[in-house]
């Protein structure tokens, strides 16, 4: 082994991200089936294929020798971007010191919002960040003869190289994952109800805080599950404001159909927020990130206001 | 082993007429509550009067300061052993019906009695005779307006059945003085195993009690597991988690934080969370 050969070996591997743009199942077979194969090959991988049902069955025929849990039906991994963000570092933990090899294709569904698909979005840019130095691969097939413009248009933005028509380059789209957040939350907007509920915190006693949308939560027909976490998100973000910010500090409680809307605010300027605000997972709790990132796994969507104004940190909960 | 009819109270809240029971796991436990027992009754002039097996005991709570006399009296229990070597509760009794009817006569309002129990169990037929015992004491306690009895003994001792048939014949179990309690929070110290017990809600504004509380547990043990009793608790704010995991950090290389019975809606936020976020705790009993 040459000097060189070794000084690449001890090397960690870079992180690979990159999008498969296919076109039917004979083109999607023909990078898919290698690339799984590469992985099963190198001791230092551990592959895992997460995509959609039809495509699953197919792959498991071209692997008979492989273990069932090594295949994971996409629908039901990719339910919460946050919580799947979680559910592939733990994977990437239960192997190491084998780096995972992901075929990894997220779900984009019929009904959704605008915003839903814009944070399934954010999810695959903040791949780039959040698997930094694991030496993880992934590969993320989409559709190109189902999945509408504006997704692979986002699938080019969220991944630093494209695999198309058997070839490989540069994505020249490519956003880094701050920019890209960046620009996620400059579309969003935040319509205020026609009525709403205000408590106002002055107190670091929050036990009236928890019971009055503990209550709420209970009306509006929350599980008691989804109600606790909710109540601990609330009450996570309402002793944040209560410690950094600037008095009056405040929650608005409101409801529209099926959702549940509470949003802290205070009155102070956030100066140091990042786009990447509790989307990065710290390593344990005990470092600084621990509680906004917490409350993005436990609530539906968390959106987060940094301005002159205030600070605003809106939670949404659906029944 | 609790009956129905039977109550639990931290000891600082045992009245006139309770005849309560200790069954405690070890001297940290006994001196933890029989301590607030002597001590406090000292603090108020109260009438001591001490059961123990021999008269030059240490007991729990003086810190080996000796009381203003009078106020503390200590009756042996091996004065009671027969010729033939057995256990005469009657003697016993008698000595205390004394000292009970003597500090009556002295004006004090309030007289605590405390019988440790566990040198009887040497004795030949000493369960039997401790039962008949206990129903004497417990017969001239409950009607009084002045008398407050602690039983104890060492559970250690005990088989399940004696210590089922022992616990039946008090009304009242007797529990450490909370460490913290107001009408959000209470927290109790255990002993088996070391740990605390919370109960009610814990948030930021009580992160301060907690970790004084955890401190004080810390200090008193060696280096083994400590748990926290929460199946009482009905929120806990994710503060308080990153808290725990750093008491737990800070005294690597001992046992770790075990969480026991915690409520399903806490333990789903913990999985949810992660316990890989959490190093150095562990979930214990469900």
């Amino acid at each position: 082994m040459t000097s060189f050969a070794r000084t690449a070996a001890l090397e960690p591997r870079p992180l690979e991200h990159r999008a498969f743009l296919f076109d039917g199942m004979v083109d999607f077979l023909e990078t898919a089936v290698p690339f799984v194969r590469e992985g099963l090959e190198d001791d230092e991988r551990s592959v895992v294929v997460v995509v959609k049902e039809a495509r699953l069955a197919a792959l498991r025929d071209h692997f008979p020798g492989c273990l069932d849990d090594m295949f994971v039906d996409a629908e039901s991994f990719y339910e919460h971007p946050v919580r799947t963000l979680r559910s592939y570092l733990e994977l990437v933990k239960a192997k190491a010191p084998r780096h995972v090899h992901a075929l990894a294709e997220p779900v984009w569904r019929d009904g959704w919002s605008d915003r839903e698909t814009l944070e399934w979005a954010r999810y695959e840019s903040l791949i780039n960040e959040v698997f930094q130095g694991t030496g993880a691969s992934a590969l993320c097939p989409y559709d190109t003869s189902t999945l509408p413009p504006r997704i692979l248009e986002h699938a080019r933005r969220t991944h630093p190289r494209l695999v198309q028509g058997g070839g490989e380059s540069d994505s020249r789209r490519f956003a880094p994952p701050k920019e890209f957040s960046a620009g996620v939350d400059r579309v969003r907007e935040f319509p205020m109800p026609q009525e709403s509920e205000y408590l106002p915190l002055t107190s670091h006693d929050l036990h009236e805080l928890r019971q009055w949308v503990g209550d709420r939560a209970d009306r509006h027909g929350l599980s008691g599950q989804n109600a606790q976490n909710l109540v601990t998100a609330v009450n996570e973000v309402a002793a944040n404001a209560l410690r950094h910010g600037v008095p009056p500090v405040g929650v608005r409680l409101w409801t529209q159909d099926v959702d549940l809307f509470c949003e802290v605010g205070d009155n102070g300027y956030w100066s140091t927020f990042s786009p990447l605000a509790g989307f990065v997972p710290p390593k344990t709790a005990l470092e600084s990130g621990f509680g906004l990132w917490t409350v993005r796994l436990l609530v539906d969507l968390v959106e987060v206001r940094a301005g002159w104004d205030g600070t605003f940190v809106r939670m949404r909960v659906s029944r | 082993m609790e009956t129905l009819s039977s109550v639990r109270r931290p000891v600082r809240e045992l009245r006139p007429g309770d005849h309560a029971w200790l069954a405690y796991s070890g001297e940290d436990e006994q001196r933890h509550v029989v301590g607030s027992f002597v001590r406090d009754g000292l603090e108020a002039a109260h009438k001591v009067i001490y059961l123990a097996g021999s008269a030059d005991v240490d007991i729990p709570g003086m810190n080996g300061v000796p009381s203003s006399p009078g106020l503390l009296t200590v009756i042996p229990l091996a004065g009671a052993r027969r010729p033939d070597g057995g256990f005469d509760p009657g003697r016993v009794l008698e000595a205390l019906a004394g000292e009970i009817a003597g500090a009556e006569d002295g004006d004090y309002t309030t007289i605590r009695v405390t019988a440790d129990m566990t040198w009887a169990l040497d004795l030949p037929n000493g369960l039997t005779e401790l039962l008949r015992c206990e129903r004497h004491i417990e017969r001239a306690v409950c009607p009084s307006t002045r008398v407050t009895a602690i039983c104890q003994i060492d559970r250690r001792r005990l088989s399940a059945d004696a210590r089922h048939a022992l616990a039946a014949s008090h009304s009242t179990f007797v529990t450490p003085n909370p460490e913290f309690s107001d009408s959000v929070l209470q927290i109790v110290r255990t002993f088996d195993p070391v740990g605390l017990s919370l109960l009610g809600e814990l948030d930021a504004s009580r992160h301060g009690v907690l970790d004084e509380a955890l401190n004080a547990v810390l200090a008193a043990s060696s280096g083994e597991e400590i748990h926290l009793d929460l199946a009482g608790l009905g929120f806990i704010d994710l503060g308080a988690l990153n808290m725990l995991a750093d008491v737990a950090a800070r005294r690597s290389g001992a046992g770790p934080l075990v969480l026991d019975s915690m409520p399903v809606q806490l333990r789903t936020i913990m999985e949810t969370v992660g316990w890989h976020m959490l190093p150095g705790l562990r979930l214990g009993t469900v």
